[in-house]
């Protein structure tokens, strides 16, 4: 056992409480406070029932008043917001894969972004049926990121990756209508849809939502991740840490938040560079530490084991350690409040994307064509700014935990190769790990994905659920901040396999993984859309088969609904611990739990209760199993 | 049929067993009658490791049977396969100790049955420094003799110490292959139950060598699986019971291999399907991560430490 221990919630608040007294001492704002000033929630709003999208409105939904002024019912207004949400979430995602897909375009050998996984790249570009023989790899770069350009706006046809899939998948996805076209067009046709006077008819509203969801996940996703691995590397599993704690109080912090690996990997590259660590010494500092918040300290986790400060509703806690000195932000799940907040502190809160502007700010716009110099002057500035730090404030909460991360696709078969025997088995498969499943001794994988909100006691579901999982011998993959969570409560560390069953258990110890596997970050999340094909075709299984759930216990975001959509929509039942807005429409709900599973052999289930949602889990894994009679 | 569910069927045959000839054996002598291997001061080494506790007499015996079905657990867990595994092995123990009992001796040549404290310390050094290796649980039947020595003798040249169990024993006796203690090919028994004679020795080398406290089954376990380098060799047909006993093994960290491909779920790294038998040897070792630096020398008989004991008689 040594003295392994998991860091509890309470002790997290405790941290939290800590901080935010600090904030008080300075007048700062806190979304704590900000939960307390909007509670209760408007009804309407929370039952989906309130529709604004055309100027005869606003309108709400009563038993008085059971249609809009266009006659729309609830179901109707349920679903086209619905929609809209999904829209959101996808647009998120796929505009974030296009802007790799910048950046691949770009890359250069004596530029700032190289290609260094060219392996990866020549495999896509024969699985896209390109030429590689003989062409230079930054030719073929430039070629392919022309090529996944087009996914996002090509007239005709249909998602490159959707191959990926089993056969069963794309039939299914091929009846039903949902195969998604290009990436902005069913983004486009979703709002074109929920437009006044047009769908408002659940099924078709529900269909195009799968399918908006699906351009997502097999399209923009897809484009995010597997070009994110050709610039950056492929993730392999790394050594590092998480929590508050691992911010330096005798370095300058750096804290990168956002999502694009694009700018974190390069301030991670310069903060890295002995000329910068200098010029940190010079400004009276021992180093320069850099640390994440959300999905680009994901990124950089996994490709650089750069240590993980926090998930989603830490990120205030960031600054309110008062030893930050910069937070740098590209796009998504960035607080505005970040703004109001850093002046409390001397922390700059340097924004750096055209795409997320905010108040309060101090904007150093970053684009591929300036990387480098861009990054050093973000780099140089938090230097500057460490003697500006007012050391009264200063207060770093002492817990971190060690995580092992880096589990892509890739890694896990290797790790995977690694308990065959060469006198039997073949390697570069899923197959160790499907024996595992059908013998029983693992019973089945979550996918614990999604934000925090606070509508569930922060962290609390992540981390009790996946402690209830891996007991029950259930393997956990995650990402996003579900992961993040993981890793702060030590559930990422090797030594977690002492709270596993006794069959996840030895899985971990001959594997050498922890029982909780860090996929990546929110795009990452078609990693294991990979991994589910992979194992449905290395078994013969269709993917509704395997005994693999889904779950987002704590989602929050626009992306959380587009990313359940394409995982239900790729057969894998998905769990939600928080309702999306549906409860004011029976039929929406009956769509969603229940209709969608004659199209892609799964659905949704929704319970705030998070204990029966982990049993719900745990049942419908058992079910699976007996089903297919293992 | 699950895994788990023939490991459970296994199981629940062979306490059906234990049981009755436990209940048979008190109508016969009574509750008072002493039961004991001979030449151990571990009273029934297996039951006495993973539980702590000493038997003295059939009525105690009795009462251990009763501690034994706790262990039966029924959920489609692998730990409860594990503790069934466990418990079949302790029932194993329980039929074995009884052939002993009232001074019979029930194993003769070539058979060897319960093995000696003493000869427990004298693995102990060679095990410990690598001179054997491995040591291989084989059992069952060979497809062919020929086979079954050819795999004994495989291992043999490797040093590594050879336990049989079942119809193996006579294919190497009809096929004329030389066998003994002396020379690391040990004979167990007829029954499976009579492979719980090797459990014991790697049950004892935990409490001896290993210091582990007895009724300290986790550190128990984590001793062989750490420091025991044995593994299953199990030829097809595998019924239940055989099964059961293999997740015995397993949980101990000793992997199976079998040839057997009807109704049999592969583990990786535990429960190795390897359907040539010529391979046996190599996957084994493999799955043990039992590595075995050879110097071949090129001579026309066999040279092995396995050897040394040989007596060459005249003639």
């Amino acid at each position: 056992m040594g003295d392994f221990k998991l860091t509890t919630v309470e002790e997290m608040e405790a941290a939290t409480n800590r901080l935010l007294e600090t904030g008080a001492k300075v007048g700062a704002d806190a979304w704590q406070i900000r939960v307390k000033n909007q509670t209760p929630h408007c009804k309407f709003g929370e039952q989906g029932i309130c529709c604004r999208i055309c100027a005869m409105g606003p309108c709400r939904i009563t038993p008085k008043a059971p249609r809009g002024i266009c006659g729309c019912d609830a179901h109707g207004i349920v679903g086209r917001n619905y929609l809209k949400f999904t829209a959101g979430g996808a647009a998120t995602h796929s505009d974030h894969g296009r802007e790799i897909c910048h950046t691949l375009y770009a890359a250069d050998p004596n530029g700032a972004y190289k290609v260094k996984d060219p392996d990866k790249l020549i495999r896509i570009a024969k699985e896209w049926g390109v030429e590689t023989e003989g062409k230079d790899i930054y030719d073929l770069a430039h070629e392919m990121a022309e090529l996944a350009l087009m996914e996002y706006g090509k007239p005709f046809g249909v998602q490159r990756w959707l191959k990926r899939a089993p056969e069963h998948t794309q039939k299914l996805w091929h009846d039903a209508e949902i195969e998604p076209r290009a990436i902005d067009r069913e983004v486009a046709t979703s709002l074109h849809m929920t437009h006044m006077g047009c769908s408002s008819k659940p099924e078709a509203l529900v269909r195009q939502s799968l399918r908006a969801g699906l351009a997502d996940g097999w399209g923009g996703s897809m484009c995010g991740t597997e070009f994110s691995d050709v610039l950056f590397g492929t993730p392999k599993p790394i050594d590092t840490e998480a929590n508050l704690g691992v911010m330096n109080a005798e370095n300058v912090n750096i804290v990168v938040h956002g999502h694009d690996p694009s700018l974190s990997e390069m301030v991670c590259e310069y903060a890295d560079d002995p000329e910068m660590i200098a010029y940190a010494k010079s400004m009276g500092a021992k180093g320069i530490t850099v640390s994440g918040v959300c999905c680009t300290s994901n990124e950089v986790a996994m490709r650089r084991g750069i240590p993980m400060a926090g998930n989603f509703l830490q990120q205030e806690n960031v600054v309110l350690t008062g030893a930050c000195e910069a937070i740098v932000v590209d796009v998504q799940c960035i607080f505005p409040a970040l703004g109001p907040l850093s002046k409390c502190f001397h922390t700059k809160f340097i924004t750096t994307s055209p795409i997320a502007q905010m108040p309060d700010s101090d904007y150093i716009r970053f684009d591929v064509g300036t990387a480098a110099e861009k990054a050093k002057q973000i780099v140089k500035t938090a230097c500057e700014n460490f003697k500006n730090r007012k050391p009264e404030l200063v207060y770093i909460p002492d817990m971190k935990q060690k995580a092992t991360v880096g589990y892509s696709l890739e890694a896990l078969v290797k790790v995977l190769d690694g308990v065959t025997n060469s006198q039997v088995d073949v390697t570069g498969t899923t197959k160790p790990l499907l024996e595992c499943v059908t013998s029983g001794v693992i019973r089945g994988a979550v996918a614990m994905v999604g934000c925090n909100n606070p509508k569930v006691r922060p962290d609390t579901a992540h981390i009790e659920m996946m402690k209830k999982l891996i007991a029950n011998d259930i393997v956990v993959v995650a990402s996003g901040c579900s992961a993040q969570a993981a890793a702060k409560a030590g559930l990422m560390d090797k030594a977690a396999k002492d709270l596993c069953g006794a069959g996840l258990k030895r899985v971990c110890e001959l594997a050498d993984i922890p029982p909780v596997l860090h996929m990546g970050s929110c795009v990452d999340i078609s990693r294991m859309m990979i991994l589910v094909s992979e194992l449905a075709k290395d078994s013969g299984l269709k993917i509704s088969q395997l005994p693999v759930v889904g779950c987002a216990p704590e989602w929050m975001s626009e992306k959380a609904v587009s990313i359940g959509n394409y995982v239900v929509a790729t057969g894998i039942d998905t769990f939600l611990g928080v309702d999306p807005y549906v409860s004011g429409s029976s039929e929406m709900g009956e769509w969603l739990t229940n209709g969608v599973r004659d199209w892609v052999e799964a659905a949704y289930t929704v319970e705030t209760d998070i204990d029966k949602l982990c049993d719900k889990m745990i049942e419908r894994i058992e079910e699976k199993r007996t089903a297919i009679g293992i | 049929m699950t895994l788990f569910d023939r490991v459970f069927s296994g199981n629940d045959a062979v306490y059906g067993l234990t049981e009755a000839a436990i209940d048979n054996a008190i109508a016969q002598y009574g509750a008072d009658q002493a039961v004991s291997f001979p030449h151990t001061a571990y009273s029934l080494p297996c039951y006495y490791a993973v539980t702590g506790t000493k038997v003295a007499n059939l009525g105690e015996l009795k009462e251990a049977l009763g501690v034994v079905k706790t262990l039966m657990t029924r959920e489609q867990k692998l730990n409860d396969a594990f503790m069934s595994g466990v418990a079949t092995a302790l029932c194993a123990e329980f039929i074995e100790v009884l052939k002993y009992i009232n001074g019979a001796e029930p194993y003769a040549e070539p058979y060897y049955g319960h093995l000696a404290d003493a000869i427990i310390r004298e693995l102990g050094v060679p095990l410990v420094t690598g001179d054997i290796p491995g040591v291989a649980v084989i059992l069952g039947k060979a497809p062919s003799n020929e086979e079954a020595v050819e795999l004994v003798k495989s291992y043999q040249a490797q040093g590594i110490l050879v336990t049989l169990v079942g119809d193996v024993i006579d294919q190497c006796v009809e096929a004329g292959l030389k066998m003994g203690y002396a020379l690391r090919i040990v004979p167990l028994g007829k029954d499976v139950t009579s492979v719980i004679h090797v459990v014991s020795v790697a049950l004892r080398a935990a409490l001896i060598f290993g210091n582990v406290t007895p009724g300290d089954a986790g550190a128990l376990m984590k001793y062989t699986m750490d420091r025991v380098p044995a593994f299953v060799n199990a030829f097809k047909p595998l019924d239940d019971v055989v099964v059961a006993c293999g997740a015995g093994a397993i949980a101990l960290g000793f992997p199976v291999v079998t040839n057997e491909t009807e109704n049999i779920f592969r583990v990786p790294k535990s429960l190795i399907v390897q359907e040539d038998v010529s391979k046996f040897n190599a996957t084994s070792l493999e799955a043990r991560d039992i590595k075995i630096k050879i110097t071949k020398i090129d001579i026309p008989v066999s040279f092995a430490s396995a050897f040394e004991g040989e007596i060459i008689r005249k003639g």
